[in-house]
């Protein structure tokens, strides 16, 4: 029963018990008048009688009046509370709204800004350059380093070069994508006393497949002269690359095949002598050369560990050249001393026609373990006044590595599993390397195109070498390469009289 | 050795001229998602038939004013099939990539399908929303997409404002004062159709969506007609998507051909049945006829008649202090 209920039927209750009480004392209180006074009282009585039977009906009526009062009163109550519910309800659902509506608009804000976000360029720098990146990637720039400190002494006193610290290379690199699809290369060279554009090119990569690539670049022919400057294993490259053109300027079509497994590369260029350390900018006769080169990584997608480091090919070249400047400057040792030139006795020895070079080649990756191996021939035609010759200098070489720390060789080089951090245990990389090579000038070279008393006609040489990675940009190299002579008939102590023994070393910065 | 080079360069061309395909990329407004989906599944058949060449077409999708901003800024869009004809011609006017009178090419105002603007409201219709004037009462919260960027937004906006002068006598104060009742109940703008959707339908705000009349039809096949229902108001707008070949985009992927064939392929009998099944208003009578139960009649007043044209309408009431901006206080 409800408060209300309880206190109106108390009210009640004691409004109907208490006048019945008091006319139920006022008859026992008169009960000896009514004994005594009966007969009057009887006439009295019925008057009495109907007097409360009228009360009772008033108190009935009152009854049912309050009774109403209290219905009234109730579903006043239950009205005003279904207002309070309905009202709140109300409330409920416009608040229920209104965090529906923030919680959307915080939706729709978020979405607004991540679209914002991604047409922010992007930015990156790591050990791998700077990278300046268009929202879309259709347009790029970045900037990688090479740096080479060296260092080389000449061992014994038969040598022309002197001891000393040399800024081998020193090349910003700046890389980049324009329109998503033309990459380009702008790499000038501060090192080595001049400063010289070394790349310049673009490259139109429509697909992995086909791409065509403008400007000045490596030409497609050796494959130790095709790799990065960053990740020889020794200083300087051997006499095989001595035979194969450097840099030349002209157009290319290149591509990987079937997920790298065929490499492709066919140019058309000016034209370049055998590899000399500066490279030319404009063709040096009228004659274009041109280039091939394919190679094979048959086993690269496999899951054949064994194989999947192996790779070999052939890269060739065919030009007509002519002049003084179709001819190599000479021929160098791994210490950068000239033992070759075609540099005859009397006259001037001139290039005269049909240049044609081939270099099969192969390397062989697997674990820390790195081999190269690769074999060129230069065969040029002559002349000296009158007389002609077609010549055919040849070269091999073959060298090897084997990192001590357990990392993976390559042909891009050594990434350290646990970067130099002495306190923390990480030590870098470490290398061993080795190398043997041989050149041989033609011997109908002697004495009408070159001099035996101003070349040798041959050279071999070995070499072997620490490498140490710290980590993926910074190396230090030390190796040790002795060279021998033969056909040289010149006075000592000129290079070629008693060969060459130099002691390098390499601080390397590249990224 | 010259011939050995020759070879070497003629089968490296050769071998990649055999692998060529043909990718198109169909840039359109926010809520052709679907029928899209379907009409390329289609063309690409009819295409291989054809020609025997497989043609891939990839689909990009938003408001209708953000994506003509996309192809303006270099999204390589092979054809446009946005949401008003307006957005084609600040494509053509701003960055020249198709000639002004693209809208001729085709034909009906290269518009091979039409749609309008209906309201979709919850199961019961507990507002009792039956007329643009139950949308403006206070306390009915409407949601609409953004007229900036959104084209379904603009003709939604257009019907309000087209119904409030054919009340009102053609009285532009009485039509501003009703398109601004109705914008002082919508609580929060989309930046497209979809996205406005899913405000109403899955994030469960407001009374009223005002929608395509497809993308209505969508909501209660994806959310359930019991959950919703479509109340067709007795005057609203002919909304003209139109469809137009990229003419430089597609030159320059070598797609001229095939863009063409695309977009008239649209107004033949499977393109238009295709349209006609996700609830656009086919053009070809026939068809049309065949899915009228789709298609409640109303009257529909057009852009020319009530406006004098796009570009008027879009000075007037979208541009930079138009009257939306006028109106509309967020």
């Amino acid at each position: 029963m409800k408060l209300n209920q309880l206190i109106l039927t108390a009210i009640v209750g004691a409004q109907f018990a208490l006048p019945l009480f008091a006319a139920d004392s006022e008859a026992t209180n008169s009960t000896g008048a009514a004994q005594s006074e009966s007969p009057a009282l009887t006439a009295g009585g019925t008057a009495a009688s109907a007097a409360e039977t009228e009360e009772i009906e008033d108190l009935k009526r009152e009854i049912q009046a309050l009774d109403q009062k209290v219905q009234n009163l109730e579903k006043q109550h239950q009205s005003q509370q279904q207002a309070i519910i309905a009202t709140n309800q109300e409330q409920i659902q416009e608040l229920d709204q209104k965090v529906r509506v923030l919680s959307r608009q915080h939706e729709l804000d978020q979405e607004t800004a991540e679209a914002a976000a991604k047409l922010q360029p992007r930015f990156k720098l790591d050990s791998s350059g700077f990278l300046f990146t268009s929202a879309d990637t259709n347009f790029s720039i970045g900037l990688h380093g090479l740096v080479q400190l060296d260092s080389r002494t000449y061992l014994g006193n038969n040598n022309v070069a002197n001891s000393g610290f040399l800024l081998r290379r020193a090349r910003p690199i700046i890389v980049g994508t324009v329109f998503h699809d033309f990459d380009y290369n702008l790499t000038p060279d501060f090192g080595g006393g001049t400063v010289q554009i070394v790349d310049a090119y673009i490259n139109y990569h429509y697909d992995p497949q086909l791409q065509l690539e403008a400007g000045k670049f490596k030409p497609p022919v050796g494959l130790e002269a095709l790799q990065s400057d960053a990740n020889l294993y020794l200083n300087e490259r051997s006499l095989v690359t001595d035979l194969v053109p450097n840099r030349d300027v002209g157009l290319e079509l290149h591509g990987d095949l079937f997920g790298g497994a065929i490499s492709y590369a066919a140019a058309i260029m000016d034209g370049a002598p055998d590899y000399s350390s500066t490279t030319v900018n404009t063709n040096l006769d009228s004659d274009l050369a041109y280039y091939g080169r394919i190679f094979v990584q048959p086993w690269i997608t496999s899951d054949v560990d064994l194989l999947r480091g192996l790779g070999f090919g052939v890269g060739g070249s065919y030009e007509d050249a002519s002049g003084v400047n179709g001819l190599t400057a000479g021929y160098t040792t791994d210490g950068q001393q000239r033992f070759f030139t075609y540099t005859p006795a009397a006259g001037t020895t001139i290039a005269n026609g049909q240049h044609w070079r081939l270099s099969p080649q192969s390397y062989y990756y697997y674990g820390p373990l790195g081999l190269m191996g690769e074999y060129a021939i230069s065969d040029q035609n002559v002349r000296n006044g009158a007389a002609t010759a077609n010549l055919q200098n040849t070269a091999w070489e073959v060298q090897g590595g084997w990192v001590l720390t357990g990392e993976d060789a390559s042909y891009n080089g050594v990434t350290p599993r646990h970067p130099f951090k002495p306190l923390s245990g990480g030590w870098g990389a470490w290398q061993v390397v080795g190398r043997y090579e041989q050149l041989n000038v033609d011997s109908a070279a002697f004495p009408t195109f070159a001099s035996s008393a101003a070349s040798a006609s041959a050279a071999r040489a070995w070499s072997a070498g620490l490498n140490w990675y710290l980590n993926r940009n910074i190396r230090f190299d030390a190796s040790y390469s002795h060279t021998t002579f033969s056909g040289y008939t010149g006075p000592s102590p000129a290079v070629p009289a008693k060969g060459e023994d130099v002691f390098f070393t390499r601080i390397q910065l590249a990224f | 050795m010259k011939i050995l080079l020759t070879i070497l360069l003629a089968s490296s061309l050769s071998a990649v001229a055999g692998a060529k395909e043909i990718k198109l990329l169909n840039v359109s407004y926010d809520p052709t998602r679907e029928l899209y989906q379907e009409y390329n599944a289609a063309f690409a058949k009819y295409w291989k038939a054809k020609t025997g060449d497989d043609v891939v077409i990839s689909q990009s999708h938003g408001g209708s004013g953000k994506q003509a901003q996309s192809v303006i800024n270099g999204l390589e869009a092979d054809v446009v099939t946005l949401a008003l004809a307006y957005d084609i011609d600040a494509i053509s006017q701003q960055a020249r990539l198709l000639p002004a009178d693209w809208q001729k090419r085709l034909p009906d105002n290269s518009t091979p399908y039409t749609s309008t603007i209906v309201f979709l409201v919850r199961k019961g219709n507990p507002k009792h929303i039956r007329d643009w004037d139950d949308v403006v009462k206070p306390g009915v919260s409407v949601v609409v997409p953004n007229p900036k960027t959104s084209g379904g937004a603009r003709w939604a906006y257009l019907a309000a404002y087209a119904y409030a002068l054919e009340t009102y006598g053609h009285d532009e104060a009485k039509a501003k004062a009703f398109i601004t009742r109705l914008y002082r109940n919508v609580p929060i703008l989309d930046s497209g159709a979809r996205g406005s959707t899913i405000t109403f339908a899955q994030r469960g705000i407001g009374d009223v969506l005002l929608a395509w009349e497809n993308e209505a039809h969508l909501a209660l096949k994806e959310f359930g007609a019991d959950k919703f229902e479509i109340i067709t108001p007795p005057l609203s707008i002919l909304a003209e998507p139109p469809v137009a070949v990229v003419d430089k985009v597609a030159k320059r992927h070598g797609n001229t051909e095939v863009a063409k064939a695309y977009l008239e392929y649209l107004y033949s009998d499977d393109g238009q049945e295709i349209a006609a099944k996700n609830f656009y208003r086919p053009r070809n009578p026939a068809i049309a006829e065949k899915y009228a139960a789709n298609f409640t009649q109303l009257k529909l007043v057009t852009v020319d008649q009530e406006f004098g044209g796009w570009a008027k309408a879009q000075a007037t009431h979208f541009a930079d202090g138009g009257v939306f901006d006028q109106i509309y206080q967020p």
